[in-house]
């Protein structure tokens, strides 16, 4: 397939966010995950936020990891509001999303698409629902998968990945964009956190058979890991958390690799 | 008194509201969120926004009870107005999205799926940022000038019979990223999403 067109290719930070308790008050929290188990505190995600801005990120994502109703996460609406307001650039929110009414809530806040990852599985009927009613563009399908040792194969797994939906990864992706799916946000908990370098052989099974764009997630420890993940993978756009949180390493700098690599990016705004 | 220029940003209940308040007041303007027609009677400009599929948005809108009040402000008072995404969408003559759903025809054309007009397979929707191409001077940005938008649709403009395309873009064909008929601005992209890019473009059309 020939793809003809000046589309940049998307260097993604996310955003992991967990409620944190502090004595009798409540405050969500940027958090960074290894295999989507152990978790690390990084601070203020509405500061990060600015600070990727202006670092010129070409979007945010933003996934709440408590798995709370987002209705009932009124800090974490909050903080979608803040950043909504505070930065001038795309912001893709899930996490705790299951019905339209938290699609509406979660774009009301600022938020430009929504994705769904559970409550997708559970109810496929979802995405056509929110694709008729707030447009294909907006719908994101999170897909988390894991190697399953007696398939021989990675699947999709729900819950924060901690539960084997025996879906298989690419079926599931062809699916979920027949239902209406704009986007698929395909995640790897087996290298989340290790900087060990992107799954690229799911993630072209994927792009290969889908006509959506694909964004990749899980294992970035180097600029050329994104690089990859642009050439071999053919992702659209690769999202990262503890790369850009933890590293000496910023989006703009990875923007100067992936660019260096010939691949189409945005240089300046 | 003189009161203060105010742009009014257009609640229909179909848009991406609060990112064009941001927006807007990032740049320094004043905002206000207009749903009846006596709300227009302060404000200086007027924004559309519009999120959503072409059908719901069309209907939400003529709901809303503003129509004619905002083809008074287009067409007899000749004040400026800026469609943004849908709310672009929203002034052809039709939309082939989710079957054919009858526009507002303020500047003629009809909206198709970007494949349709594709010799080569892209990836739709068309998510992300793009080089725009301007063909006119628009404000403080000139002819000739490519910059880099945010993009996030599936439909886009085709023939804008009644309006000057202003800019355009490729995404496996070429399409229409901006149009201006008069002080009517409809632009395909998202300014308030767009970072400083999309700030230029906001300033330029508050300066009009």
């Amino acid at each position: 397939m020939t793809f003809l067109s000046t589309l940049k290719k998307r260097i993604i930070p996310k955003l992991l966010i967990r409620n944190k308790v502090y004595g009798k008050q409540t405050r969500p929290i940027l958090v960074v995950t290894k295999n989507y188990k152990e978790v690390f505190e990084v601070g203020d995600p509405v500061s990060q936020a600015m600070i990727y801005e202006a670092q010129l990120a070409d979007e945010l994502f933003v996934l709440n990891i408590d798995s709370l109703p987002i209705s009932q996460d009124l800090q974490l609406l909050h903080i979608i509001e803040k950043l909504a307001s505070e930065t001038f650039m795309p912001l893709a929110v899930g996490g705790g999303v299951s019905n339209l009414d938290d699609f509406a809530l979660v774009l009301g806040k600022g938020a430009d698409k929504v994705s769904i990852n559970t409550a997708a599985v559970n109810d496929p009927s979802l995405i056509s629902r929110a694709a008729e009613r707030f447009g294909s563009q907006c719908v994101v399908v999170s897909i988390d998968h894991r190697f399953d040792v007696s398939q021989n194969r990675d699947m999709v797994f729900t819950h924060r990945a901690s539960r084997n939906s025996n879906l298989d990864v690419v079926e599931w992706a062809k699916n979920a964009v027949v239902a209406g799916a704009g986007e698929i946000l395909l995640s790897d908990a087996d290298s989340d956190g290790f900087g060990k370098g992107l799954n690229l052989d799911l993630a072209r099974a994927v792009t290969d058979v889908v006509d959506v764009p694909v964004i990749i997630s899980g294992g970035c420890g180097t600029a050329q890991h994104f690089v990859e993940g642009f050439e071999i993978g053919k992702a659209e756009g690769i999202a990262a958390g503890t790369f850009f949180c933890f590293r000496d390493q910023n989006p703009m700098e990875t923007r100067a690799h992936v660019r260096n690599a010939g691949i189409p990016i945005r240089i300046e705004t | 008194m003189i009161s203060l220029p105010v742009v009014g940003i257009v609640d229909y209940s179909s848009g991406n509201i609060r990112s064009v308040i941001n927006a807007i007041e990032s740049v320094g303007s004043k905002t206000k969120l207009v749903k009846a027609p006596d709300q227009l009677k302060d404000c200086s400009h007027l924004i559309l926004p519009g999120v959503g599929a072409f059908g719901y948005c069309a209907d939400q809108l003529r709901a809303s009870g503003m129509l004619p009040a905002l083809e008074n402000w287009v067409f007899q008072e000749s004040k400026p107005l800026l469609g943004i995404c849908v709310g672009m969408q929203l002034m052809a003559s039709f939309s082939e999205e989710q079957g054919i759903h009858e526009g507002l025809s303020w500047i003629g054309g009809s909206v198709k799926k970007l494949e349709k007009c594709l010799e080569s397979n892209v990836r739709v929707p068309h998510v992300g940022w793009n080089d725009v191409v301007f063909k006119e001077d628009f404000g403080q940005i000139k002819s000739g000038e490519v910059i880099a938008f945010y993009f996030d649709h599936s439909f886009a403009y085709q023939n804008p019979e009644l309006g000057k395309e202003l800019a355009f873009c490729w995404h496996g064909c070429q399409f229409t990223a901006v149009i201006k008929r008069e002080n009517i601005v409809a632009v395909q992209f998202h300014p308030e999403k767009s970072q400083s890019a999309g700030m230029k473009f906001l300033k330029s059309f508050l300066a009009l």
